[in-house]
């Protein structure tokens, strides 16, 4: 079976109650590794603050042991409960993901509940197999224990939104939540530009696909150079050029500037469809305030005979 | 009107539902926002939910379509949002739904079944009738009878302080409340990881108490391990069998879908998990302060018996009905 494109590019299709469509990006193996590390190493320091306040404090009191039997509890519930408690309470982030800007939602794109996010970080450890033993690592000490996080890496090669067996189990994925700034829709102002656009036909609309292809263009020729616009111009604009008829000497960047113009920007034939796309959803602005009916406009609608006053009775 | 047009015009409401989602993520912020500008926050929402749904009617630029999909996708994130610990259901989690869980519970039984039965073998086979001598030091090893022999030379009471008795119970919270969440994670793998988990357990401490009654050390061990044992080994038999209910969830489904199957398993099983931690911990205590005391060992028998007639009052007391609730559990695990 062929793929499709949203196969390729990790975009996953979530429908949300409104029965709206909209895309996550899934977050992959090397994006998820460093809200790990984040969390390994906020995870290292809580315990060495932890450490070092109760130490400080119990062993003031002569009470060392009791230091320890805190430290022990705190680093009990730390190691096994951190990704668990965090996600449960900010809404399926810990605080590296919000800092990579990851968040843990279902499969179905809700949000995960108590139970899910315990049980995810709670399977980590099946995840983290298999196990490497580093013997003698520091001078004969104890054997540096590896989690190699193998599982879970097949496991996210293996399934369509990068799932680890903690994944699959509780029905969950991490997707990675786009922070871009809306930019305006780009408008190309070279001076040649006015002077293209009217030696293109009147008539000649871009259809739907080639405008898609447009705004991919323009939208990303800010990247390319002069020589590279070009190159990548040339493909369609030759066949552009034969077909409005253009002089053949026609800039290709530029044509795929001005069509792009004309596909978005100006509205040489009218308002025509204005009535589609008015704005639909009334927003208030402060307050809610009851949708006033728009009053009779003398010049457009007859207005219905008002009653005047008087005649009959008078 | 063409699409530029059609852009700008929308774009403050956009960048309104912007600046909204940035002030909800914010928790600090979030508590200053009222009521009714949430719910214009939900009118944005819906809005920009029309406007994506239309793009392609509209033939908007890719990049605004783009822009569109993860606004859209962080609002809705903000308005619908995980419930929190929900820490008054946890109570009734804890104290009705496990207990009748595990009374009818059949993973329990072939937990226990297996814990027990392996341990009592195994503790023949070590002990001083066996029929196969070599059995001990094939399970524990040379260097582990050693080791063992050596931790009970002295009998508990010495040399122990307060401070060296809170320092071994968060030890022993740490490392045995990690074994037994262990032994629950590898129930995943289809129940499989879970048996070996039990029955590798069961085996090397059944041996050790066999091999520990053959040696001079066994009243200074019996006298150590009595208190602590009800909680300790339950809840190791508990974690084995939630971590097979949820492995073996996956192999029987009831009819659900085998992921669905898996999530009203996971639902049940967590809570149940959780019980043998705080079992864990209980038994943590026990082992650090009652243990190893002084104590004479009729009352730490005692102890003993009372956390053994705990959890038989929890398994059954509590727990008994005549059926269990599991229909229930299952639409929790589906909603």
């Amino acid at each position: 079976m062929p793929l499709t494109a949203s196969q390729i590019d990790s975009h996953v299709q979530v429908v949300t109650p409104e029965n709206i469509a909209f895309e996550y990006r899934v977050a992959g193996p090397f994006g998820r590794v460093m809200a790990y590390l984040i969390d390994t190493v906020i995870f290292a320091l809580a315990i060495l603050a932890i450490s070092i306040v109760f130490g400080l404090v119990f062993s003031a009191l002569d009470l060392g042991g009791v230091a320890e039997l805190v430290i022990a509890v705190l680093a009990f519930i730390l190691y096994w409960f951190y990704g668990g408690l965090f996600e449960a309470l900010w809404n399926g982030q810990t605080p590296g993901k919000r800092m990579t800007g990851l968040r843990v939602v279902r499969t179905d794109g809700r949000p995960i509940n108590a139970v899910q996010a315990v049980l995810r970080n709670v399977l980590r450890i099946a995840d983290s197999l298999p196990i490497v033993f580093i013997p003698d690592f520091f001078f004969g000490e104890a054997p540096l224990v590896y989690q190699t996080y193998l599982l879970a890496l097949v496991s996210m090669t293996l399934t369509r939104r990068n799932q680890r067996v903690g994944d699959l189990v509780c029905s969950t994925m991490v997707v990675a939540e786009d922070r871009s700034r809306f930019g305006k829709v780009p408008a190309p102002d070279e001076p040649e530009l006015d002077k293209l656009l009217e030696a293109i036909p009147a008539n000649f609309v871009p259809s739907r696909s080639l405008a898609k292809a447009l705004s991919h263009y323009v939208g990303r020729r800010r990247y390319f150079g002069p020589a590279r616009r070009q190159e990548i111009a040339k493909h369609v604009g030759d066949l552009l050029v034969a077909r409005l008829r253009l002089p053949p000497d026609t800039d290709h960047d530029l044509l795929l500037c001005a069509l792009y113009v004309r596909a978005f920007h100006k509205d040489d034939a009218g308002g025509d469809d204005d009535a589609l796309i008015a704005p639909r959803v009334p927003i208030p602005a402060a307050a809610p305030v009851p949708v006033q009916p728009v009053g009779p406009t003398p010049s457009s609608t007859p207005s219905p005979p008002k009653p005047t006053s008087g005649a009959p009775f008078a | 009107m063409k699409a530029a047009e059609l852009v700008d015009s929308r774009t403050p409401l956009w960048r309104q539902l912007e600046a909204f989602c940035i002030q909800l993520e914010n928790r600090g912020e979030r508590a200053k926002l009222g009521a009714h500008r949430r719910t214009e926050f939900a009118a944005l929402y819906r809005s920009a939910c029309a406007d994506l749904a239309l793009a392609d009617a509209h033939q908007l630029p890719s990049e605004t379509v783009r822009y569109l999909h993860q606004l859209v996708g962080r609002a809705h994130n903000q308005l619908y949002r995980t419930q929190g610990l929900e820490s008054q259901s946890w109570w009734t989690e804890m104290f009705e739904r496990v207990p009748r869980r595990l009374f009818h519970d059949r993973a329990l039984r072939l937990s226990a079944l297996l814990f027990w039965g392996g341990f009592l073998l195994s503790a023949f086979l070590a002990s001083g009738y066996t029929p196969y001598p070599q059995f001990a030091e094939q399970v524990i090893t040379k260097d582990g009878m050693l080791a063992v022999e050596e931790m009970y030379a002295d009998p508990p009471s010495l040399g122990r302080g307060f401070n060296q008795n809170a320092q071994m119970a968060g030890f022993y919270i740490f490392h045995n409340a990690g074994i037994g969440l262990r032994c629950f994670v590898m129930g995943i793998f289809l129940g499989v990881g879970g048996l070996f988990a039990i029955t590798f357990n069961a085996v090397y401490l059944g041996a050790i108490f066999g091999h520990m009654s053959t040696t001079a050390q066994s009243e200074n061990f019996f006298n150590f391990v009595t208190a602590h044992g009800p909680f300790e080994l339950t809840a190791i038999v508990m974690s084995g069998a939630a971590g097979m209910r949820l492995g073996f969830a996956i192999v029987k489904t009831n009819g659900l879908s085998r992921r669905e199957s898996v999530l009203a398993a996971a639902r049940q099983a967590l809570p149940t998990m959780m019980a043998a931690v705080l079992l864990f911990i209980g038994a943590a205590f026990i082992e650090g302060f009652i243990s190893p005391s002084a104590i004479p060992y009729p009352i730490k028998a005692l102890v003993a018996m009372i956390s053994s007639l705990l959890l038989l009052g929890y398994l059954v007391v509590l727990g008994y009905s005549t059926q269990p609730d599991d229909d229930a559990d299952e639409q929790l695990a589906l909603r």
